[in-house]
This record gives structure tokens, C-alpha cells and sequence, in this order.
């Protein structure tokens, strides 16, 4: 179980870790979309760019988005002591 | 020797039983296939391969009978991660995702990739902003979950009644969509069709609430998307000669690049503001398919991604689920689970629209010599494709396709055999299943919880709490199969409407009562109901064009007052109360007591003080 002085400096390094991880990718998936028409000029393993970028390249960003956070978070949970009694 | 929960808790059989599931599922449509070479009388294959794979549900459904509170309304919380994400990400595409969604890929191209990013990033927010904490609260529904928060049962009931509108719409949705396809099936009719999807989900589900819903609802979303994957790589290896359909067709998509513009089709310019997903019934192809934006505005497809990412983070008939995983932590890996399986379905189904496009660009260039391709008649006689069989010479706008058919269209483009287009209706069936199982379920535990027993805290004894949610779980089929009968709507749409609903409504007050501890149930209950008022009053007005905003990106007006009205009344009156901090508190931190059965106890220990 978490310590009482431990929850402060533990939620703020809990949103700070919310935040590095949820912003980057808002951003990715509201400017990908935009830039398709310009990357659709080039082409990777047959697809256009823009394409292949907008469909399975957010895929990949964000599998490996929820991924690195769920590992980040969980790091955070041990070192503060708040994680789940086993 | 010591135990950690999770290997106490968890069936280490599941896969075994679920292997089996799969075993058999393949091996009826393998006997189809055998029987049709064998030439077997057509309406027996296609009965078959609509009622093998119920009695198979029905049979898992029955079997997971149970009378015990936790497991009815939350799977006994041991639902490991990959299997609670299996089911996230296949309720939330459900028919509609897969169905609908492979006829608007087949239109629309790029711009239907909104369904797909919008769907990811929903999955991404709720596993950052809702999910473990939703999972540490343990509360069985979504109204459950703000009454105990802000100990306020007005909020409660009003949450109830907003949340049921939009369950309520993907239910009929659903219903709709899975009716129709079982119509095309069976050959019975449409109506007899959602009655008999009624009496499935009933069985499938109240029996064992949400335990028998999610042990039925993986084997449908294995069923799924086994008949999704067999048709797909099946054309994958006669197209491409490689069995991976979502990578390797991009030489198609850049002979589509080459080739539509030349054969007829303009690039299309529309408001930055437009979204027009295709609707149902037949059309015409009029848009290339990589041209961005042709058919949802810049503008349109932003706001589009933003609605359908906090709808889905939000949906009440979604988010209960994770607390059915064993702990916070499996609850974060099954989002991370969700998102695998949701990108495939999709990517699965895009790879098919381009199959299809590919297609029919071969039956229209205007060099191509001989009679026009003999599988354009055969899906005529299926009445997926109307087009003058007079003429010897077609261009884009001579053929019209039907959007819920161009998935079946497929495997009979591509010269397979019927039994595959059977497959695939089958899987279609089985997603419409789990879609319309996780809402009725959904559904029923909110009606039977926090509307007919939400005026006391205390619950009912286990066993009537347990009737009372299993009564309700064939009422809420039945109003679902209701309003299928009564307006029927074009079902992309409706879910649409319902992710926009929830979005306004749900989502912002959700988020805040995590993540902002001086959010009063005043505020909460204000800014929601100015959220719903605002996006549903949207929808009517533009759907009655007084607004020039399609309608179902208008409900997203919502969003920001919802949020900017529970902000304003929470700073202006505020409300101390050391109760609702402490859950605040320990709402995040992952460790501890689970504050629902906590909560319930104390209420216990309260009436037994009393008494």
C-alpha cells in the first residue's frame, strides 16, 4: 500500500507520464491525416505514402503508444510503492 | 508454495476451449465447402452455416450459467487481459465496423480511414485516461460508477437515462445490420430475422449476465475473425500469391492510383466541413480511392477522429468491460490488446475494399477485350451489384454496389466458392452478436441496477438483484429489436450518432471526475445533461437542416460545453467533502482495496449497526 506522503509526488508523475505519452500521439493522429495528399507522391512496398502512413503506420504508433505507457506506467507504480498487492 | 491472483484466478483452459471452438467453427465451414463441390442442395449449406455456429454459442451460453453477483455483473473479475481486449475491440467494430465499414472503405478510400484512427486513438485515451482508474473503482456500470463517486442518486438515474439513448441506437443498430445479413443467409425474412437475433442474444447472455456474455462474446469475435481472415488471405493468395492481405496489397492500391483517374473517376473537392460516409443501399463509385478528403472534409475528418476517439473511450457499453479484467494492471494490457486486435480487423477490412476496387477496375478498363466478367452476373442474381446486363461495356458510374454487400461480393468476385461468401455472412452475424450482447448486457445492468433500484444504495438480496438484471436483459433486446422494426436507419449512422452522444456527454464529466478532484456532483450532473442537451438539439437541427454541419459530427458541439459548464458550476459553488476526496484519492492509485466492494460493505455494516 502507497505511503500518505508518497501520493503527491506519485500522481504528479503519474500525469506528467499521461501527458508525454497522450499529447505526441493527438498530434500525430490529427496532422498524419493532413500531410497524406503531399506523402501520396512517394511510395513504400507498393502503397502510396500518405497512404500506407495514415492506416498502418498510426496502427504501429499506437500499439507502441499504449505499449510504452502500460510498461512507463507500471515502473512508476513500483517505485512509488503504489502498485497492486500480489 | 505461493499463488499470485492472477494464476489463482484465471481458467488455465480457456485456450483449450476456445481451440476447440475454432476447431469446430473451421471445420463446419470446411464441410461446407466439401458438401457445395459435392453439390449438395444450396439452402442446407446456408442453414447450416447459420445455425452450427448459434448452437455452438447457445451452448457456451448455457453453460456459463451462474447465480452469483460477481460473476453476473462482472465475469467473476478474471477475464485475463488478451481475452478482455478480444472483446473490447470486437464489440466496438461490431457489424458495423466490419459489414458497413468494408463498403465505406470500397467509396470512400482514404477518407473512411476516420473509422479506423478514430477507433485506435479511442482505445489509446481510454487506456491512459480511463481504464485502470475505471478498473481500481470495480463498479459494474457506468451510472454505478458516478452515484458511488459523487454519493449522489439523482446523478445516478440521469446518468442512467442519458447513457441508454446511445446504447440503445448501436443495439438497434446492430440488430438492423445483423437481421439484414441473416436475411441474405438464410432466406428467411428480415423481421422473423431480428426475432430470432433476440431470442440468441437472450440466450447468450441472461443466462449468466456479463460471464456468459463474455465467454460467448469471445467465441463470436474468434468466429469473426476467422471468417474474416480465411476470405481475405483466400484472395490474397489468388491476387498477390502472399497470405498477408493487409501488407501486400499496395501494388493494387498503386494500380487503383494509376488507373481510376484515367478510366473516369474526377477528383472530387468538398467543404473543409463535409462528412459523407457512403450510405446504405446502392450507389456508384465516384471517388479514387487515395484521394484524401474527398468525401470528409480536412476539417470534418479532424473533428470525426475526435468524436469517434472520445465515444469509444467513453461508451458505456465498453468501458464496464475492464472491470471484468483481474487487476489494474491486466486492465492496461487489455487495452493495449484491444488496439492489436481493432488496427487488424481494420486493416483486414480495408485490404478487402481494395481487393474489390481492383476488381471491378478490371471489369471497366475501357482496353479489355471479350464479354464482361461472368462474377458481375452472379452477384446481380445475389442482388449485390445492379447494373444493365445489356450492355457488353461498362464504366464506374454503369455499375451500383450495395455498401452492406460489397464484403460478400468478394469472395464470388474472386471465383470462390459460395461456401466462403457463407463464412463470411456467418462472421458478419457473429459481430453484429457482440456488439448487440455487450449493449444489451450493458443495457440490462443499468436498467436493473441503477433505474429499478437506484433510489437505495443498498442492493436487493444477491439472488433478486441477479432476476432482476436477467428480466431485464430480454426487455432491453426486445426495445432494441423495437426500434429496428420502427425506424429502420441506416446503421453506420446511428452508431455514429450514439459515439457523438456519448462524446458530448459522458466523456468530459468521465475524464474530470478522475483527473480534476474539485469537480462537484452539481457540476457533473449539469455539465452532462448541457453536454447531451447540446448534441442531441445538434443532430435534430442539422438532420431538419438548420445547421449546415452534418449531423453526425454536429453532436461534438457538445464536448466543450459539457466540459465548460461542469468546470464553471464546480469552481463557482464549490462543494468540501471528505468523502468524495478520499475516493478521488484512491481512485489513483492502482493498489488497494477495490472502492466498489469497499463501499458495499460499509453500507452492510451499516445496516446491520441498524438493525
Amino acid at each position: 500500500m502507497i505511503e500518505r506522503k508518497e501520493r503527491k509526488p506519485y500522481w504528479r508523475h503519474t500525469k506528467w507520464q499521461m501527458l508525454a505519452s497522450l499529447l505526441p500521439f493527438i498530434a500525430v493522429m490529427i496532422v498524419l491525416p493532413l500531410y497524406a495528399d503531399q506523402l501520396n507522391q512517394n511510395r513504400f512496398i507498393g502503397f502510396p505514402l500518405g497512404y500506407f502512413l495514415a492506416a498502418h503506420g498510426f496502427f504501429v504508433v499506437a500499439v507502441v503508444t499504449v505499449a510504452s505507457y502500460v510498461n512507463r506506467q507500471n515502473a512508476i507504480d513500483h517505485w512509488h510503492g503504489a502498485h497492486e498487492d500480489t | 508454495m505461493t499463488f499470485s491472483p492472477r494464476s489463482r484466478l484465471v481458467n488455465p483452459r480457456l485456450g483449450t476451449y476456445f481451440s476447440i471452438f475454432a476447431a469446430l467453427f473451421v471445420a463446419a465451414f470446411l464441410l461446407d465447402l466439401i458438401l457445395e463441390q459435392l453439390k449438395f442442395g444450396d439452402g442446407t449449406l446456408r442453414i447450416a452455416m447459420l445455425l452450427v455456429p448459434f448452437a455452438l454459442y447457445a451452448a457456451i451460453g448455457l453453460s456459463t450459467a451462474t447465480q452469483d453477483v460477481l460473476g453476473f455483473f462482472a465475469a467473476g473479475r478474471r477475464v485475463p487481459s488478451g481475452y478482455t481486449g478480444l472483446i473490447l475491440a470486437m464489440s466496438a467494430t461490431g457489424a458495423t465496423f466490419l459489414v458497413a465499414a468494408a463498403g465505406a472503405f470500397f467509396f470512400a478510400g482514404f477518407d473512411a480511414l476516420v473509422l479506423l484512427i478514430g477507433g485506435l486513438s479511442g482505445f489509446v485515451v481510454m487506456a491512459m485516461v480511463l481504464a485502470p482508474f475505471y478498473r481500481k473503482f470495480g463498479a459494474y456500470t457506468v451510472p454505478s460508477y458516478f452515484g458511488r463517486r459523487f454519493e449522489s442518486k439523482i446523478l445516478r438515474i440521469a446518468t442512467a437515462m442519458i447513457a441508454a439513448v446511445p446504447i440503445l441506437l448501436v443495439l438497434a443498430a446492430e440488430l438492423r445490420l445483423g437481421a439484414e445479413i441473416g436475411a441474405q443467409l438464410s432466406g428467411i425474412g428480415v423481421y422473423a430475422m431480428v426475432f430470432i437475433l433476440i431470442a440468441m442474444i437472450t440466450m447468450c447472455v441472461a443466462p449468466g449476465g456479463k460471464r456468459s456474455f463474455t465467454w460467448t462474446g469471445v467465441a463470436q469475435s474468434i468466429a469473426m475473425l476467422l471468417a474474416l481472415m480465411i476470405a481475405a488471405t483466400a484472395v490474397a493468395v489468388l491476387v498477390t500469391s502472399l497470405p498477408v492481405p493487409q501488407l501486400t496489397h499496395g501494388p493494387l492500391v498503386r494500380g487503383l492510383v494509376r488507373n481510376e483517374v484515367a478510366q473516369g473517376l474526377q477528383l472530387i473537392q468538398v467543404s473543409p466541413f463535409a462528412f459523407e460516409l457512403p450510405h446504405d443501399g446502392f450507389q456508384t463509385i465516384t471517388k479514387p480511392y487515395t484521394q484524401p478528403f474527398g468525401a470528409i472534409g480536412p476539417l470534418g475528418f479532424a473533428s470525426g477522429v475526435i468524436m469517434i476517439a472520445c465515444g469509444i473511450a467513453a461508451a458505456p457499453w465498453l468501458l464496464p468491460r475492464v472491470a471484468a479484467a483481474p487487476g489494474v494492471y491486466e486492465a492496461r494490457k487489455s487495452l493495449g490488446w484491444a488496439t492489436v486486435f481493432f488496427g487488424f480487423a481494420i486493416l483486414t477490412v480495408s485490404s478487402v475494399a481494395v481487393f474489390m476496387r481492383d476488381f471491378v477496375l478490371d471489369s471497366v478498363m475501357a482496353d479489355r477485350v471479350g464479354p464482361l466478367p461472368q462474377w458481375l452476373y452472379t452477384a446481380a442474381a445475389q442482388g449485390f451489384v445492379q447494373f444493365d446486363q445489356a450492355l457488353s461495356r461498362l464504366t464506374f458510374s454503369a455499375l451500383q454496389f450495395e455498401r452492406d454487400s460489397v464484403l460478400f461480393a468478394l469472395p464470388i468476385a474472386a471465383d470462390l466458392p459460395q461456401a466462403f461468401v457463407y463464412l463470411l455472412m456467418a462472421g458478419g452475424i457473429a459481430a453484429s452478436l457482440i456488439a448487440a450482447g455487450a449493449t444489451t448486457v450493458s443495457l440490462a445492468a443499468i436498467l436493473g441496477e441503477d433505474v429499478v433500484q437506484g433510489l437505495s444504495w443498498e442492493p436487493a438480496s444477491s439472488e433478486n438483484r441477479v432476476w432482476i438484471s436477467r428480466v431485464f436483459v430480454a426487455i432491453a433486446a426486445c426495445c432494441g429489436g423495437i426500434i429496428t422494426l420502427l425506424a429502420p436507419t441506416d446503421p453506420l449512422r446511428l452508431v455514429l450518432w450514439a459515439l457523438s452522444l456519448t462524446a458530448a456527454s459522458l466523456f468530459p464529466i468521465m475524464v474530470l471526475s478522475i483527473w480534476w478532484k474539485r469537480l462537484t456532483s452539481q457540476g457533473a450532473l449539469l455539465g452532462m445533461v448541457s453536454g447531451f442537451g447540446v448534441a442531441a438539439f445538434a443532430i435534430f437541427a442539422s438532420e431538419a437542416e438548420l445547421l449546415v454541419i452534418p449531423s453526425v459530427i454536429s453532436g461534438s458541439f457538445g464536448m466543450p460545453i459539457a466540459a465548460g459548464v461542469a468546470l464553471a458550476i464546480s469552481a463557482l459553488r464549490p462543494e468540501a467533502n471528505r468523502h468524495d476526496l478520499e475516493v478521488v484519492r484512491d481512485i489513483r492509485v492502482p493498489g488497494g482495496q477495490i472502492i466498489y466492494d469497499r463501499e458495499m460493505q460499509r453500507l452492510q455494516l451499516q445496516k446491520h449497526a441498524r438493525t
